[in-house]
């Protein structure tokens, strides 16, 4: 597929996927969602890959679902179910199940599904200037792209309730205060430090990612004693990886380790 | 003189609960939750209700259980107690009430929050406490454990971590406190708590009510869902929401870059 509203770009085990329609700030339009889904399958499907890194291109991160687009059906019977069936939760589902860690480098406004996009992200690294948007209630809908669930597991239920039915516009700095992400950095350091890391987990020991994502996803809906024989049979498969022995050998020698993602 | 054990008032779509039994720092007996549980079903009922306020009258929210004459246990009784009893036949009710209530309830926490009294306000959707307030799960000062939903809400508002100390410990909380670690949403001063409150429960009050009913369904079932149905109840949800006149006339007045005027339909 050749992409005109997003740029995806492979190097050294590293997908960036940009959202590209800056003068919208990468509102969503069907034509832009179609091909952040056939990035993400991709991305997927690409073994070389080992770590993926979302941005937006201009001052946006992404300001959700572009109400102005002409391809949106806006007559008495539209379906809001349909575009979610089709294009938004598959994104999300392959989001957090590819065995590949992935980086959010959100750089200016995320409202809507797009704050969605940062918080099913594994790592949100935020801008100082950005900021986060549920503004669905503000058109009558309730969040989706995820957030119903993302938000009471990243803040509790109390501020899951209030961004959810008020809408606020709220800072990085206060986002990250509430751990709904991970960090926040100065404007002009945001891309350099996001691909630092970005880098770092494509050089990292991609199996054990793997098995920490998905033991997280896992962990909310089961209870303790699952989750202990879970580790049990994660830990049992990576002790037999090469980085496993890679990464032994190299502790021990007082060397860096150099893994594969085998 | 028989008492009001709660006080109502409907006006611009919200209804004021005020609980009333300030002698007694609005500890519960059984004439406030039944009292309670009749105004939750009112607020269900009355399509004109489209938020729900509560709050304390006097200088306290709630005290709890009213462990003294007339409370909800008799503590002089020769046989051990059944509490479970009561909890089924009214207090389990009521939390329960309050969270499937499809409109939003704010919580005006204008004192002392203490036992069941500090549950009752976490089931509020939106809390806001007055500075001076305090939340206290006394329970393990009595030998029992949190209820009225408390060892459900403390981990899912606070974390493993801290739900376990607040309850084994009994520490009581500052407003600001608890605030700050999302037990509640904010602290306002003291003097314009019900100012704040009341602002903000009219702004919900003339809200996307269906919108509102659908993000405290949605939240309340995140918490048992994997992602992965919380995805289809999404698109389930959406798909109503979208075809409502209030999304419409959403959509419309964003267009058109003006506020939206809400039905809650």
């Amino acid at each position: 597929m050749t992409y005109s509203q997003i740029t995806l770009a492979k190097a050294d085990g590293l997908a960036t996927l940009t959202l590209s329609q800056p003068e919208k700030l990468n509102a969503v339009s069907r034509k832009m969602i179609a091909e952040i889904k056939s990035a993400w399958e991709d991305i997927a499907a690409d073994g070389a890959v080992r770590a993926v890194l979302l941005t937006g291109a201009g001052r946006g991160f992404c300001a959700g679902a572009d109400l102005a687009d002409p391809d949106r059906d806006t007559g008495p019977n539209a379906d809001s179910g349909a575009a979610l069936d089709k294009f938004f939760n598959p994104v999300i589902r392959t989001m957090r199940s590819i065995p590949k860690p992935i980086v959010a480098a959100v750089n200016g406004v995320a409202a809507g599904v797009g704050m969605s996009f940062a918080l099913a992200s594994d790592i949100a690294i935020a801008a100082k200037s950005a900021s986060f948007l549920q503004a669905f209630a503000r058109i009558g809908l309730l969040p989706d792209g995820g957030s119903t669930w993302f938000l009471p597991r990243l803040v509790g239920e109390q501020r899951a309730r209030a961004l959810a039915m008020l809408a606020p516009q709220i800072k990085a700095e206060q986002a990250k205060e509430w751990g709904l992400i991970w960090d926040v950095v100065e404007d002009a350091d945001l891309m350099k430090t996001a691909t630092d890391l970005a880098r770092r987990l494509a050089g990292g020991p991609t199996l054990s990612l793997a098995r920490i994502k998905e033991a997280m996803n896992r962990a909310h809906g089961n209870d303790l004693g699952q989750q202990l024989d879970l580790e049990r049979d994660f830990q049992r498969e990576l002790g037999r990886s090469e980085d496993f022995k890679e990464g032994v050998q190299a502790f021990l020698a007082k060397r860096p380790a150099t893994f594969k993602g085998k | 003189m028989e008492e009001t054990p709660v006080l109502s008032a409907l006006a611009d779509g919200v209804l004021t609960l005020t609980l009333n039994r300030p002698q007694r720092l609005n500890a519960m007996n059984n004439a406030l939750i039944e009292a309670m549980n009749r105004a939750l079903a009112r607020a269900r009922d009355d399509a004109a209700i489209r938020a729900v306020l509560l709050t304390g009258s006097g200088r306290g929210f709630c005290a709890g259980a009213d462990l003294a004459g007339g409370g909800t246990v008799d503590a002089a009784a020769a046989e051990p107690p059944d509490l479970g009893a009561n909890m089924d036949r009214i207090f389990n009710p009521m939390i329960r009430a309050m969270r499937a209530l499809p409109k939003p309830i704010v919580g005006a926490i204008n004192g002392v929050a203490a036992g069941g009294g500090a549950n009752f306000a976490l089931a509020c959707d939106i809390v806001l406490a007055a500075r001076s307030a305090r939340f206290d799960q006394a329970f393990v000062r009595i030998s029992l454990l949190p209820d009225l939903g408390g060892t459900w809400f403390l981990p899912h508002l606070v974390g493993d971590a801290r739900a376990r100390a607040l309850a084994m410990l009994g520490t009581s909380l500052t407003a600001e406190q608890a605030e700050r670690m999302g037990m509640i949403w904010q602290v306002v001063e003291d003097t314009a708590l019900m100012d704040e409150a009341t602002t903000l429960a009219r702004r919900l009050a003339a809200g996307p009510t269906l919108s509102y009913a659908a993000i405290k369904q949605a939240i309340d079932a995140a918490a048992t869902n994997s992602l992965d149905r919380q995805l289809d109840l999404e698109r389930d949800s959406q798909r109503l929401l979208g075809k409502t006149a209030d999304s419409r006339e959403g959509v419309a007045a964003f267009r058109a870059k003006r506020p939206a005027q809400f039905t809650g339909r």
